[in-house]
């Protein structure tokens, strides 16, 4: 990366002719920091978001599941979570394109959400089979060697299906406003460059 | 109760996640989603039967208690309006089956399906809500789902007509938000029973303006004069299935809201005077609209326009009797309005198009389809046997007995409008079915007859036969239809049976 203007003193020209490659013998990193190759979703192509993305990514995620099991009494609850989980793969599209965020996703947005509805409606349907009204709870508490004494909600089910609503919903919100559109953008272009090319060579050919 | 009261909540979203799942397999979307609806008309068929008598069923969401938890209500009419929307819901759904394997229409069906299902909770959750926020909560859940369902198979004009059912959607409810947020303000909660207790304490002019508010963001909603210029630009052009929907039910659901608020909220605070002036605006505006239009998608916009006003002259005549004839005219005028509007998609699917200037002749082209615009269209002018008529014989009588100077004057607009309406009616008739066929569509004829998509055709006439079918059965089954109506109106009058039925017993 050559800094332009930096009032460095530019280094002399190599036989291969490129003045700001790097130094010889230097070998990139084979690693990267997003799972694919990275075309942003808009702007030129910034490290400093994709390593932010990569460090982020966990932690968001982490912060999202302690949302959603602390929910039940606390600030947080599956929608929240389900919010936060979404921001981080709105980070990763924005930080690696639409070829990133499918990539970060296991199945189809639109999947996600239906499981999510299935998984909410059955929890608040359950109940219901043993004579109890819709959405009633169940409570279990148990101490586990760790966490000491743990409390557990049938409401979690519940919340854990709001969590997969919420993120499907942003999922397919990012995906046809996001994606869908950047990739016809991208078709369109390319049809531009192919139609450019065709008359060039036309005009080529008159020429000859 | 437990069940009978989450059922017609829980089942179409499961439905909706369902035929989500099953994205590419049109048929077992639409399997799924005809049982869905069926089990909510099984349901709603249950809890009718239980509360015919007048009594109110609840639960308790959570098992929370009253004024603090969701409570789901179902009072007679609630479970009315469940069982009559539930049917039109399956009938509407069984004719764009039959539209979609006829390949006679451009709806997504991977779309579609879902989405009406989640459109058909909406319209479920809002009848049986107990408390304001969960109305709200039904209210946009149907919305959002007519949002997408407006404009599916797009086209500039749908896109447009959605913008402004969206802008003016969502304009309404901000209002309501602003609405609970005041009410609750006042009255330290959302619980419509509780409110209709503490409301009493509240001071009367901030009573007044909350019912005026609350009846603005419904009249809105259900296209009352002067807040009813965005109907006739959006409904029209939406699919028939869609628009046959929303003409049947979006506005209706927001009927029984105003009719629920000013009855069991505000039933001290005297709107009445308010209510027969829109109602008599509404009625006469709408219908003269109705007069002037060449699309008949049109003319049927503008008359749903017009007999929702006779819903509220019948809120407004303010007695049980009143209520009674606005109840059953609820439930025929669902019944009326789906099917005329299946019989315009018939005409689009035979002519192309809707418009009055270029058909004639239909009664030669399609002998069926010129019956099952018959019979629904006296019915809507309000002729004798049909179900029109008996609602507007009940609304009239009870005006007469009420016999103030506007109740009068609203009888006379009603019957005025009822006129009119023969005559919008007669114009299409006149029009689109009498006279020699247009060659063309003779031409269009042969082609369907001819073509692969005649068993869809087939399918969708004889479900628009069958709405009609209910439709004469709401005639012949007017007189239990009325007891339960007039039971359903008693409940309205005198809340005590719904606040104690909510808040449990000795609550008042």
């Amino acid at each position: 990366m050559a800094l332009e203007g930096s009032g460095a003193p530019r280094p002399r020209a190599t036989a291969g002719g490129s003045s700001a490659g790097p130094p010889e013998g230097w070998e990139a990193p084979r690693e990267r920091w997003l799972s694919t190759v990275v075309r942003p979703a808009f702007g030129p192509r910034s490290v400093l978001l994709e390593v932010a993305a990569r460090l982020l990514i966990p932690a968001i995620l982490t912060l999202s599941v302690f949302l959603l099991v602390s929910g039940h009494d606390r600030p947080g609850g599956g929608f929240a979570g389900g919010l936060v989980a979404s921001m981080a793969y709105v980070l990763r599209y924005i930080a690696g394109g639409r070829h990133e965020l499918a990539a970060g996703l296991p199945m189809r947005p639109n999947t996600l959400l239906a499981l999510g509805m299935i998984v909410a409606c059955g929890a608040a349907g359950v109940p219901l089979l043993f004579g109890r009204p819709i959405l009633d709870t169940v409570k279990w508490e148990f101490t586990l060697p760790v966490f000491g004494d743990v409390k557990l909600l049938s409401a979690l089910i519940f919340e854990t299906g709001v969590f997969l609503i919420v993120v499907g919903l942003v999922l397919s919100v990012v995906a046809a406003l996001g994606a869908r559109m950047e990739a016809e953008e991208a078709e369109a272009r390319q049809e531009r460059a192919a139609e450019q090319a065709r008359a060039a060579r036309r005009r080529g050919g008159e020429k000859a | 109760m437990n069940m009978l009261l989450a059922i017609p909540l829980v089942v179409p979203l499961l439905g909706a996640a369902v035929t989500l799942l099953l994205r590419g397999v049109p048929r077992a979307q639409q399997i799924v989603g005809a049982l869905t609806l069926s089990v909510v008309i099984v349901d709603a068929a249950l809890l009718l039967a239980r509360t015919a008598d007048g009594t109110v069923v609840t639960t308790q969401a959570g098992a929370w208690a009253a004024p603090l938890g969701i409570t789901l209500v179902a009072d007679p009419m609630a479970a009315l309006l469940l069982l009559v929307s539930s049917v039109v819901l399956l009938i509407v759904l069984l004719y764009a089956i039959g539209q979609d394997i006829g390949g006679l229409s451009r709806a997504t069906p991977q779309v579609f399906h879902p989405t009406y299902l989640v459109l058909t909770a909406g319209v479920c959750l809002s009848f049986i809500a107990g408390d304001l926020f969960n109305l709200f909560v039904g209210f946009e859940i149907m919305l959002t789902a007519s949002y997408a369902l407006i404009t599916q198979a797009p086209t500039r004009a749908r896109v447009r007509a959605s913008m402004i059912y969206t802008v003016v959607s969502l304009t309404s409810s901000i209002l309501f938000l602003t609405g609970i947020a005041l009410v609750y303000a006042l009255t330290g909660t959302v619980n419509m029973a509780d409110i209709a207790e503490k409301l009493g304490a509240a001071p009367p002019e901030l009573r007044m303006v909350l019912a005026l508010l609350f009846f603005v963001v419904f009249g809105i909603k259900a296209a009352i004069v002067p807040m009813h210029f965005w109907l006739p630009d959006s409904y029209p052009v939406a699919l028939t299935r869609i628009s046959a929907i929303f003409a049947a039910l979006l506005t209706k659901v927001a009927v029984y809201a105003i009719i629920r608020t000013q009855t069991l909220l505000f039933f001290r605070d005297d709107i009445s005077d308010v209510l027969l002036w829109v109602a008599i605006a509404t009625m006469v505006v709408g219908i003269l609209g109705a007069l002037v239009q060449d699309d008949v998608n049109r003319v049927m916009s503008f008359a749903l326009v017009s007999h929702i006003g006779f819903m509220i002259f019948g809120l407004g005549v303010g007695t049980a009797a009143g209520l009674a004839g606005a109840v059953f005219y609820l439930v025929h005028h669902i019944i009326v309005q789906a099917t005329l509007f299946l019989v315009n998609g018939l005409m689009r699917q035979y002519v192309g198009h809707t418009s009055l200037r270029a058909i004639r002749g239909l009664t030669t082209v399609s002998p069926a389809l010129a019956l099952f615009f018959f019979l629904p269209a006296l019915s809507l002018a309000g002729l004798p046997p049909m179900s029109g008529f008996v609602a507007k014989v009940a609304l009239f009588e009870a005006g007469f007995a009420e016999g103030s100077p506007l109740v009068l004057a609203g009888i006379v607009a009603g019957l005025l409008t009822s006129l009119l309406t023969l005559i919008a009616v007669f114009r299409i008739w006149t029009r689109a079915f009498w006279g020699t066929p247009l060659p063309d569509m003779v031409e269009a004829k042969e082609r369907l007859r001819n073509g692969a998509n005649l068993g869809g055709l087939r399918f969708m006439t004889t479900m628009t036969g069958v709405m009609v079918a209910v439709g004469l059965f709401v005639a012949v089954a007017a007189g239990p239809l009325a007891s339960i109506g007039f039971t359903a109106a008693e409940g309205l009058v005198n809340g005590d049976a719904y606040i104690e039925a909510v808040l449990g017993e000795g609550a008042r």
